[in-house]
């Protein structure tokens, strides 16, 4: 566990979604009315960055681009999205809201490709 | 050539000619392959060339920005094979296109060409061989001394057709609009690739139908709400059609919108929005089917749209920055599920 602080609740107000950098880290913290979800900067399927291209309604995050779609309150994909969401273990401490940031979260994109051979035909 | 693709769903194999698009071939075969602009501008059709040798066609197309080249990657849109290739596509692939709208090539004929503006055309293509499209689709035109293909949606709805209607707007850099604006095109051919895209309207979809355009973006539009009127689709159905331009100096299209009125005054909406201006006092009597708003398109789509949104499906065409726009609104507002929202990426 490495619990990092993010930012004080009321810096993401409801409905919306705010990119914070700790310690060197990116991450998306999103209050969808319920609670609050972290998560990496850059959609799953091209990259966009979520903190501007994200719309988040209904505790609905879509990324504008191809409107892939997330349920924030469940973690599960909706629609179009063909990828899951990661997301940050987020916990609420008095006013803030801290992430367990052990490691960085990337999507297969980044580091282990997903058209490199160990992982192009694994399932979603 | 023999090119294979290795996909998230399984392996596929289909010819290619010399020359030949990736793309365009594997479509016409029918594979599902993931696209949207089809012409090197959205990055959707991202491929690894695993085997073989492949070429580049545009190297500088704004969707090489999502490809990463020292790992062999390409726009299958934009991309020949120089032999047999394999490809890695990284997304689900099927057989599953609808063989009546499979795509394919023609050769096309320019005629009828008219300005409706001082910078928007329409004109017709006349094919060698009939198509069958869907309303809302587009196609690929290229002219034997322009470089790179234009995406054009048919103004039109008509199966099994050797007619195609466009609407086109000049843009300042626009290689393809240049020379249809600049040149006296009338009586030149082009090659047609398609018909291609997935902002269908399908009367099976039982649902109201809202549609945001802006300037050219009106052509697919006018597709889909030809093919409800002559399907009768909105005698059951609620139509609402947003139409934006900056002036009524941009507008076009003002009688044949009036016209899709007036065989269904109850149940189709037109709204033409002005963001560059105020509404002419004389505008709605002389266009008495036709209501008229200030503002951004979006914008005074959302005023007038608040609580109309139940049981709709949303089609958007227009510049990027009104596509973004309307999009955050049928999210945000309309709440529409992504599934709702057709609209084709070209950025």
């Amino acid at each position: 566990m490495n619990w990092k602080r993010v930012c004080a609740v009321g810096e993401v107000p409801e409905n919306t979604l705010k990119k914070f950098d700790v310690d060197g880290l990116t991450i998306v913290i999103a209050n969808y009315g319920d609670g609050f979800r972290g998560f990496p900067p850059l959609c799953p399927h091209m990259e966009e960055p979520l903190a501007e291209s994200g719309l988040l309604e209904g505790g609905v995050l879509t990324c504008s681009k191809h409107l892939w779609q997330w349920n924030l309150r469940t973690g599960e994909m909706v629609g179009m999205a063909e990828k899951p969401l990661l997301t940050y273990e987020i916990k609420r401490e008095g006013d803030e809201v801290l992430a367990n940031m052990e490691s960085e979260l990337v999507y297969d994109y980044d580091e282990e490709d997903e058209m490199d051979d160990d992982n192009f035909f694994a399932a979603d | 050539m023999k090119i294979k693709v290795q996909t998230k769903s399984g392996e596929f194999e289909y010819d290619c000619e010399q020359d030949e698009i990736l793309l365009y071939a594997g479509l016409r075969h029918g594979l599902t392959l993931p696209y949207e602009c089809a012409t090197g501008t959205c990055g959707t059709c991202r491929a690894r060339v695993v085997e073989g040798e492949a070429h580049l066609e545009w190297a500088d197309a704004p969707g090489m920005a999502y490809v990463k080249q020292k790992k062999n990657e390409l726009l299958l849109c934009r991309a020949t094979a120089l032999g047999n290739c394999t490809l890695r596509v990284p997304a689900k692939v099927s057989e599953g296109i609808n063989h009546d709208v499979l795509p394919g090539y023609r050769n096309g004929e320019i005629g009828n060409v008219r300005l409706l503006t001082p910078d928007v055309m329409c004109f017709d293509l006349s094919l060698d061989q009939p198509v069958t499209f869907d309303a809302g689709q587009f196609v690929v035109l290229e002219a034997a001394n322009v470089t790179g293909g234009r995406a054009y949606s048919m103004v039109n709805y008509r199966r099994d057709t050797e007619t195609l209607k466009f609407v086109v707007k000049r843009k300042p850099d626009g290689k393809f609009s240049n020379w249809l604006f600049d040149r006296d095109v009338e009586g030149k051919h082009v090659d047609v690739y398609g018909p291609l895209g997935k902002a269908t309207f399908h009367p099976d979809d039982g649902k109201n139908v809202f549609c945001l355009a802006g300037g050219s973006g009106i052509a697919g539009i006018m597709s889909i709400i030809t093919r409800g009127c002559e399907e009768a689709y909105f005698r059951d159905h609620k139509g609402y059609v947003f139409f934006g331009v900056p002036t009524v100096r941009d507008a076009f299209f003002l009688d044949e919108l009036s016209a899709f009125v007036d065989t269904v005054p109850n149940n189709l909406e037109v709204t033409v929005a002005l963001s560059d201006e105020g509404v002419p006092a004389d505008l709605e009597k002389r266009f008495p089917r036709i209501k008229f708003g200030a503002g951004f398109v979006h914008v005074v789509a959302s005023e007038r749209m608040a609580g109309k949104y139940d049981n709709m499906i949303a089609y958007v065409a227009g510049p990027p920055a009104m596509v973004d726009g309307a999009l955050t609104m049928l999210v945000l507002e309309a709440r529409l599920p992504g599934t709702d929202i057709r609209y084709d990426k070209f950025t």
